[in-house]
């Protein structure tokens, strides 16, 4: 058995395809080796350790052999255009199992390599790399979506005819109509809402589509609404880059969106003591809606920290400025003060019809409080201490005590 | 999952595989697992084997995890295999290959490979801080100090900061050493040191002080010691360098400040110009002061006491000695409340200038800029460590100098029974001063001493704390 073994051996590693050597022989010359080779028991039992059994350097000779031809290849890609050497790294980044997209277009290469630092080239090919994937996952959805409807159809189609209905379906066409019947009446006799625009160089590109896109959003929650906002943007710029995404957006529909774009300024459009800017800065907190006031609200996404630019721009105005009553109703958990401007939409369009602050703040997102204050503010004033002087550590659960009898209710 | 302990035939590999719960990510959850239990070699060879005969081709990124764990084995041969089997493959490597390969033959006698490597990198990308380092730790090993120095200066030339680990490695390994272009290359980092305002640890500084007495012929003798408040060193008599900036440094740091903390993008997210100018009028009339007080931080101090009190009692404190005082405050300070007394704020003012700025201004840059015009005498109370400031300069040049001068300048207040017994603080509050450093925290010299600040390891230093033992070496 053991010259059995042997002999196989010698042959295995002669050979230059060991593992292709090894079945062929297995099969026509021993109709033993079955047993004789690849039983693990024995060769843990033979003498010789298992290493030499398994020809552990074989995926080398894999590896090297049938590459000669591409290794040709390789020499003739010495000199390489930038653009080229950073789609090859991408891809060997992409083998090595980092967050990078698979397909990346000439446009986004330009701006991966004009990134500033490292950390900045890995912020912008993650970013690539997740909306790949979603845009993947929102396909592959879309597909299967598409197959069941189909099958469903086909299940549908054999009871013919029974579904006659006397009543008309109302389609999307009409709705549309019936919500620009609303928005063209709120232009004419509507209460009027600002977008102020001229945040554009305080952000980054990211930001101004982040921005362009959170408009987009409130504009449609506006349409939607029972009484709508006559939405102005002002400070508009012609060629702006706010501009360019808007058109990007609605593409033809821009030119027929029932707002007022212009590149005026709030002031020269409305009498200043009517104004008023909203910004999370303000050091005045708004008790209640008016309905003769105009409010302005930044468009602005503040990714990096910059407090106070729409305060600024208040006060070299001279405007009235006001905040959200947020510490007022919400016992605040983290996340910045400053919202969405989708959400600022939500909160005013219900303040508008209800003017009820509880109702309004609803679209607060739940990740950034804990729960609805119940008690005027000074009481929570004394939460917060408590909560300060939790954080010191000193008798935590009498606090603690306290605090739960406070905030039972 | 284990890793098995010996090396497996293709089939147990297919057992083995087909027991995991997700097969097809088997292979790298393996190998990253025998990367962790730092298995051998062996086994993993099996396992790119077994991959190799069923797919017969092996993943980049299992190569990679091979890869990892010869280097964390130091299996030199195996590194330069998969290196050669690499370059076969594959046009060229990302940069965690090469990080792996520098890393892998910088330890090994095949030590210059990773300069090629190193070489190789820059072709394609900037090379990292690591790889940059690995290599000149090996050639300094090596006593290769030219080259060790060339790779130094190239690292720093692209904006990479060294660690302190390389520039240590640096006086380890030259210890003993006799050369004029070696000694200025080693004084070059410690002035880095200085001008960068880094402190060395305890290990590094022996380093340094081992090197300094290893100077053949030279004399140096080195100690450790503590400066005293006068900034006088006890070992060699020596007058420690003054804290204050030069005239051009001051004027620099006062017109940055003006310009980019007060004013920056925009006046008004500050203060208004109006406001501002009146500031400044303010100020020139009643130039200079001695002492600028942050009323609003300082009346924080203690709890129990109202805003008002601990004003009015740093105030008093601070009078003493005929010093022009000068406190910024807010326009809501002067409504009576029961945090604000009008008659313990009418007392103040006659002691010292008041200016109230409007409720959503920020004070601290009025406080900056009445510091910074008074003149090089005046200081600054607030407890505040104006980061957010500092943040406002644009170049770190003049974040090191703003620095400087705040060492050099505040006066920080501390209540003496401050959070230790809460029961003291029923009685008057005795203020502990925090003087404002006399003498400059960094590393100097004077040509036949050296002066060189230092941290425990083990000690925490946050960036406003500076180091309280020094090394002292001098020639004899």
């Amino acid at each position: 058995m053991q010259s059995v073994n042997t002999l196989l051996k010698k042959v295995v590693r002669s050979s230059v395809f060991p593992f292709t050597a090894q079945h062929g022989m297995k099969k026509d010359f021993f109709p033993l080796g079955r047993t004789l080779s690849l039983s693990f028991f024995m060769k843990q039992d033979d003498s010789c350790s298992p290493s030499e059994k398994i020809d552990l350097d074989g995926w080398k000779k894999v590896m090297k052999s049938g590459l000669q031809e591409v290794n040709e290849t390789v020499s003739e890609h010495k000199e390489l255009s930038s653009l080229a050497r950073a789609r090859e790294i991408l891809e060997m980044w992409r083998l090595a199992g980092r967050s990078v997209p698979e397909n990346i277009t000439e446009e986004q290469l330009k701006a991966f390599i004009e990134c500033p630092s490292k950390s900045a080239q890995k912020k912008y090919l993650k970013f690539l790399y997740l909306k790949e994937l979603y845009k993947k996952n929102d396909r592959r959805k879309m597909i299967e979506k598409r197959e069941r409807r189909l099958e469903e159809q086909e299940q549908d189609s054999k009871p013919d005819g029974t579904r006659r209905n006397s009543f008309i379906y109302f389609q999307n066409n009409s709705m549309d109509k019936a919500y620009n019947w609303r928005v063209a009446q709120s232009m004419i006799f509507g209460q009027s809402l600002v977008f102020d625009m001229s945040y554009e160089k305080d952000m980054s590109i990211r930001e101004v589509t982040n921005t362009v896109r959170q408009i987009v959003l409130s504009e449609s929650i506006n349409r939607k609404s029972m009484d709508p906002f006559h939405i102005h943007f002002c400070n508009l710029k012609e060629d702006s880059l706010y501009q360019k995404e808007f058109i990007k957006h609605y593409r033809e529909a821009w030119d027929r969106l029932l707002v007022t774009a212009t590149d005026q300024c709030y002031t020269e459009v409305f009498p200043k003591d009517k104004l008023i800017y909203l910004t999370a800065d303000s050091p005045k907190v708004m008790k209640t809606f008016d309905h003769d006031k105009i409010y302005i609200i930044g468009s602005m996404v503040d990714k990096s920290i910059k407090t106070g630019v729409s305060l600024a721009r208040a006060k070299r105005l001279g405007l009235e400025t006001a905040a959200l009553p947020l510490e007022k109703y919400l016992l605040w958990n983290s996340g910045a003060k400053n919202l969405t401007l989708d959400q600022m939409m939500h909160i005013l369009l219900t303040l508008k019809d209800t003017g009820d602050w509880r109702k309004a703040l609803e679209f607060v997102p739940k990740r950034k409080y804990i729960s609805f204050v119940n008690k005027p503010v000074h009481e929570l004033k004394k939460t917060l201490n408590l909560i300060n002087t939790l954080k010191l550590g000193k008798r935590q659960e009498e606090i603690q005590k306290q605090f739960a009898k406070s905030y039972s209710k | 999952i284990q890793p098995p302990e010996k090396p497996l035939q293709s089939e147990e590999w297919n057992s083995l595989r087909e027991s995991f719960s997700s097969p097809e990510i088997f292979e790298e959850v393996m190998l990253n697992s025998m990367v962790k239990c730092n298995s051998p070699v062996d086994v993993a060879k099996s396992l790119l084997t077994h991959v190799a005969k069923s797919h017969g081709d092996i993943a980049y990124s299992l190569l990679i995890k091979y890869l990892a764990l010869c280097v964390q084995q130091g299996k030199t041969s195996e590194i330069l295999d998969v290196y050669d089997i690499m370059k076969i493959r594959f046009k060229i490597l990302e940069s965690g290959a090469y990080n792996l390969l520098i890393r892998g033959l910088s330890n090994s006698d095949q030590w210059r490979m990773a300069l090629t490597l190193l070489e190789e990198i820059k072709k394609i990308m900037i090379p990292s801080r690591t790889s940059y380092e690995l290599c000149i730790k090996a050639a300094s090993r090596h006593q290769e100090m030219n080259l060790a120095f060339e790779l130094y200066h190239e690292m720093l030339d692209k904006n990479l900061a060294p660690t302190l680990d390389v520039m240590q490695a640096f006086f380890d390994f030259s210890r003993g050493m006799k050369g004029a272009e070696l000694q200025k290359e080693l004084f070059g980092i410690l002035f880095y040191l200085r001008d960068n305002q880094i402190y060395p640890h305890k290990t590094f500084m022996q380093s340094i002080k081992l090197w300094f007495e290893s100077i053949p012929g030279e004399n140096w003798r080195g100690h450790q010691t503590n400066i005293k408040d006068s900034g006088k060193c006890p070992v060699c008599n020596h007058q420690l360098e003054d804290s204050s900036l030069t005239e051009e440094e001051y004027n620099n740091l006062r017109e940055r400040i003006i310009r980019d903390v007060i004013h920056g993008t925009d006046t008004f997210r500050k203060t208004s110009p109006q406001e501002f100018e009146a500031f400044q009028t303010f100020v020139e009339n009643r130039l200079p002061f001695d002492i600028v007080i942050d009323g609003l931080n300082v009346s924080h101090m203690q709890l129990r006491q109202t805003q008002c009190e601990n004003l009015f009692n740093a105030v008093n404190c601070l009078a003493k000695g005929n010093a022009r005082l000068l406190v910024l405050g807010r326009k809501h300070m002067l409504t009576n409340s029961s945090n604000w007394r009008k008659d313990l704020m009418k007392e103040m003012q006659d002691k010292a200038d008041f200016f109230f700025a409007e409720n959503i201004s920020e004070d601290d840059t009025f406080l900056l800029y009445a510091t910074l015009r008074s003149g090089k005498h005046c200081k600054f109370v607030t407890r505040d460590f104006l980061r957010d400031h500092k943040a406002c300069l644009s170049d770190s040049g003049t974040r090191h100098l703003f620095r400087k001068w705040q060492r050099g300048h505040q006066i920080a207040f501390y209540s003496s029974a401050e959070g230790k017994h809460i029961n003291f603080l029923m009685f008057l509050p005795l203020f502990i001063q925090q003087p404002a450093l006399r003498y400059d925290c960094v590393v100097q010299t004077t040509g036949d001493t050296w002066h060189i600040p230092y941290k425990n390891i083990f000690e925490e230093k946050y960036s406003y704390q500076i180091p309280r033992k020094w090394l002292c070496i001098q020639q004899k």
